[in-house]
């Protein structure tokens, strides 16, 4: 109502009628103009909108992609991509993240596990027709080895390789520095060495189009304005995918991908908030999904940092260094509540570092040591001597009251509520704590150099516990600069270290199991590293798109960032739906608003001109 | 952001002070030399003010992974982060002058290239956005002045000053899920449809369909500065003496605000335009998170997390120039606009 009265305004100013007269036809004939292209391109587009035949899965690719190169890509969103199209000797099952067979179809270790030898069968082809065979892996293992530059992804799992044969197309043979149970060939993807071999520079080759892979996906092109698109691959040795390819759509945040998810211009979206999960539940055609984690969290205890020839560091409060102080602490907060309130109810109640996601490995125990109790963490308290003063606070050997501080990322909110539960619940056992939100960069030198008493920490994890196991051994603390090795939370105890070379060599899978879970009960006693849950994988999908995708594990398991390409391999379109795009049906604002802005701007520019002529009409 | 930009206005109203009088040579030389140190400070600046960050980028690209010290040590003599800082600036200059911004930790890939790729995206979304509300906000901004204190100066002042007052993000976020999320009449994000293979004119209507939302919120967050500075402008001069004699010369009301009042006004308004120019680039990081638009924002957002420092400095390098250039380019035209500086 505003705008009626301005026109009644506006008339009696608006005198010279000549003049707008012929601006507006001007401004017409831009329109026209601008119009007479776009008029023509719905058409257009709507033949582009089905690349070939078969449906394309949609994903939002939220994360960004450093590299497609399979030497030199760390950042999550493109090892997933790429291990569609690359596999490894061995792979990890979509049951329960077992060892089945990938590119090798069997195995065998010699009696001392220090030799191991692959058979690869040989009628299987890469995705250009090129036979596969064991030179592709003993070219990928070798380049990897002699060039330091072809190192930064994938350096770390040639570590124990002292040698690599292929002694004839069918037959590996690894021999390794030292015994080991974790079989070398999962995890490193195999190239084939027929076009990588050919390359200029391996360090510096994109491999962002039609590249040739043995995986069931292949990518055909990247574009940072469009995605990654991948295609079946018509050689994989299962068979080919039910679905044509898979266009990964670059968003750079959830809500947006939950929105696009909505509007069917995406089918699956991943790492969903709680909320967002919520909202998702019961949208039609959508189903969510909440897969069992492969990430705990925790909260790290400063038991009193040591480099690793054991000179202390940091600023930790020295009450610390007393382990029963330390699981005072544990015992204290109540991980049960922190998952029903922080996590809304979704995740799994945690015991020692591998989650319940990894059952082989998983310490599987209803009656954690250290669990929540009060009464005990404050008896245990009074009998190591930290009497209560006058304000309830304890006071420590020094006289001094027990204050200890918290540290969180500012970039997971989860932790600022956490931290809003976890300071009364350790006021009740008498520590007063302070909490500190900082930059993950500044957590990660704090926490390294042991510039903390309390923080939160979290790892996720690949299906063989050995590496997670490795970082609690003496031998990877850091240096005194913080550089040097990596140590989950700075402990250091002989007795772990016997135990994790006793796992790391035994080829029993029994055997090996049950001393994996009694390293992560060491660690848990020892209240260096309280595991507090395991958070759900959250997903949603377009389930009037897609049948119910392949899980890893079978039960309860996740559908995207999987140990292997399986549920995408296995994706169904449901036959019925025949692949509306949301976004062409009903009114396109975008007729309108689009030419509106070509008008406002040809006009804005129109009247500059003029008003540049007529001043410098009156100037002469 | 409103406040420097405000303060601009203020500067950009004093410029002519040094400048009266003295030769055209004189005056750009004076300008380019400030320039010039501005870059330099800027070079400094860009090497060491991000080694003060925290953060290790060698620990960060192992973050979670199997890395071994020794592999961690190779990267480090990669990136030349063994050498002590003073060595690692000499590079870095010399690197520089020759055109080279370094390689991308994360990326892999020179720096240049990296920015190059994304600068386009930018430049569309900015340009676009900017050319509208300089339109939108000049046009709006001698109506209301003109109109001072009717309705409609009080509308769209209002407006106009709540929607500068309206975070970004949020303003994005709000139109995502009405325009793009339930109304479905815009894509939710990205400046193509993936995965589509459209050229020519159907590529050209794909991206404007993904332009509209971003640029419409950039326009509504940024508008209002122009709107603001030209009524200030305009009713400055309205009472100036000019303007009664060209009353007087019996020209109708409408030429007297367009013939001359209007060109007066202008002046510090397009100093301001430039000065705000440079600015935008950098403002669009959070328009261009919320539609997922593949500029320099995300890129410098991931450089941030690593820290990559060699994307840092680029980055910073190339959106200081882009700042720097612009207020040259603002002095330089202020003069050029300015009749009284020009036959002095």
């Amino acid at each position: 109502m505003a705008f009626h009265e301005t026109t009644e305004k506006l008339t009696p100013h608006s005198g010279a009628k000549g003049k707008p007269r012929r601006r507006l036809a001007a401004a017409v004939l831009a329109v026209s103009l601008a119009m007479a292209p776009l008029a023509v391109a719905p058409a257009a587009n709507a033949a582009t909108e089905t690349p070939g035949t078969g449906t394309i899965l949609k994903l939002a690719l939220t994360g960004d992609i450093d590299s497609l190169n399979p030497f030199k890509a760390i950042l999550a969103s493109s090892t997933s991509i790429l291990g569609l199209e690359y596999q490894s000797l061995v792979a990890y099952g979509p049951k329960n993240n077992e060892e089945i067979p990938g590119m090798a179809d069997k195995w065998e270790t010699s009696p001392d596990g220090k030799v191991w030898t692959f058979h690869m069968p040989k009628d299987r082809k890469w995705s250009d027709g090129e036979p596969i065979t064991a030179k592709d892996a003993e070219w990928t293992f070798k380049a990897i080895q002699t060039n330091d530059a072809l190192k930064q992804a994938n350096g770390g799992l040639l570590e124990s390789v002292a040698s690599v044969q292929a002694t004839d197309d069918e037959t590996l043979i690894l021999t390794l520095n030292e015994p080991q149970a974790p079989n070398p060939g999962t995890q490193l993807p195999i190239m084939p060495a027929h076009i990588w071999s050919k390359v200029p520079d391996p360090a510096t080759f994109t491999n962002e189009k039609d590249s040739v892979g043995s995986g069931p996906f292949v990518i055909s092109n990247y574009d940072k304005t469009s995605g990654v698109t991948l295609k079946a691959n018509p050689n994989y040795w299962q068979g080919k995918a039910k679905i044509a390819g898979i266009t990964y759509v670059p968003y750079k945040n959830t809500d947006a991908a939950v929105q696009a998810l909505k509007t069917g211009e995406i089918d699956i979206v991943s790492s969903l908030t709680p909320a967002q999960y919520n909202a998702l539940k019961n949208v039609d055609g959508i189903t969510t999904n909440a897969g069992a984690g492969r990430r705990y969290q925790a909260i790290g205890i400063n038991p009193g940092t040591q480099t690793h020839d054991g000179t202390p560091m940091g600023d930790g409060n020295p009450a610390l260094h007393d382990l029963k102080v330390r699981q005072a602490i544990v015992m204290a907060i109540d991980n049960k509540t922190l998952l029903e309130k922080v996590m809304q109810g979704l995740g799994q109640p945690a015991t020692g570092e591998v989650p319940a996601a990894y059952p082989l490995y998983h310490w599987d125990t209803k009656d954690l040591p250290l669990k929540y109790n009060v009464t005990a963490a404050n008896a245990l308290l009074d009998e190591a001597g930290y009497a209560k003063g006058s304000d309830g606070i304890r006071v420590d050997k020094q006289g001094a009251p027990l204050k200890l501080r918290l540290m969180g990322r500012n970039t997971d909110p989860t932790h600022q509520q956490m931290a809003d539960y976890i300071k009364p619940w350790l006021k009740e056992i008498g520590i007063d704590v302070s909490t500190v939100m900082k930059s993950s960069a500044q957590v990660n030198d704090d926490s390294t150099v042991g510039n903390f008493d309390l923080y939160f920490t979290g790892w996720g994890m690949g299906p063989d516990p050995d590496f997670q196991l490795s970082i609690n051994t003496c031998a990877s603390r850091p240096n005194a600069d913080g550089t040097g090795a990596t140590s989950e939370n700075n402990f250091c105890d002989p007795a772990y270290d016997a135990i994790y070379k006793a796992q790391h060599v035994e080829l029993d899978q029994t055997k090996r199991s049950a001393l994996v879970s009694q390293a992560q009960e060491m660690i848990h006693k020892s209240a260096v590293n309280d595991v507090m849950y395991y958070a759900n994988s959250l997903e949603a999908y377009r389930s009037d798109k897609f049948a119910p995708f392949t899980t890893q594990p079978e039960l309860g398991g996740v559908i995207t960032s999987q140990n292997g390409p399986w549920s995408f391999y296995y994706a169904t379109p449901m036959a019925d739906v025949s692949s509306t795009n949301a976004t062409s049906g009903g009114f396109n604002a975008a007729f309108v608003v689009v030419p509106l802005v070509i008008v406002l701007l040809a006009g804005g520019g129109f009247v500059l001109y003029r008003r540049r002529r007529t001043t410098s009409d009156e100037r002469e | 952001m409103s406040a420097s930009q405000l303060v601009g206005a203020e500067t950009a109203k004093d410029l002519d002070e040094p400048g009266r009088g003295t030769s055209w040579l004189r005056y750009v030389a004076m300008k380019a030399g400030g320039s010039l140190f501005s870059l330099v400070m800027v070079v400094l600046l860009g090497f060491f003010a991000f080694r003060i960050l925290p953060g290790d980028p060698v620990r960060s690209l192992a973050d979670g992974r199997q890395v071994t010290a020794e592999q961690m040590d190779i990267l480090r003599k990669q990136y030349g982060l063994d050498q002590p800082v003073i060595a690692q600036f000499w590079r870095y200059l010399t690197d520089l002058f020759r055109g080279n911004l370094g390689d991308s930790y994360t990326y892999n890939r020179p720096v240049m290239e990296l920015i190059l790729d994304r600068l386009g995206p930018t430049l569309l979304l900015t340009g676009t956005a900017a050319a509208l509300s300089v339109v939108l906000g000049l046009w709006l901004g001698q109506r209301t002045a003109w109109r001072r204190g009717s309705m409609f100066d009080k509308a769209h002042t209002g407006i106009a000053l709540t929607l500068w007052s309206v975070p970004t993000f949020w303003l994005g976020l709000l139109m995502l899920l009405i325009f793009g999320g339930t109304l479905h009449w815009f894509p939710t994000g990205g400046m193509v449809t993936a995965g589509s293979t459209a050229t020519g004119l159907a590529y050209v209507w794909d991206v404007a369909r993904h332009l509209t939302l971003p640029m419409l919120t950039m326009v509504a967050v940024v508008y209002a500065q122009y709107l603001m500075v030209m009524r200030a402008s305009l009713l400055e001069e309205m009472s100036a003496d000019y303007l009664v004699t060209a009353r007087a010369k019996g020209l109708r009301e409408d030429q007297v605000r367009r013939k001359h009042a209007v060109p007066n006004a202008l002046l510090p308004t397009v100093t301001l335009i430039f000065l705000t120019l440079g600015g935008l680039i950098g403002g669009a990081v959070t328009v261009e998170t919320v539609f997922s638009w593949p500029g320099l924002g995300y890129l410098t957002f991931q450089a941030l997390s690593a820290p990559d420092f060699p994307l840092l400095q680029g980055t910073f390098v190339v959106f200081s120039s882009i700042v720097i250039i612009m207020n040259f380019f603002a002095d330089i035209l202020y003069r050029v606009l300015d009749p009284r500086l020009r036959t002095a």
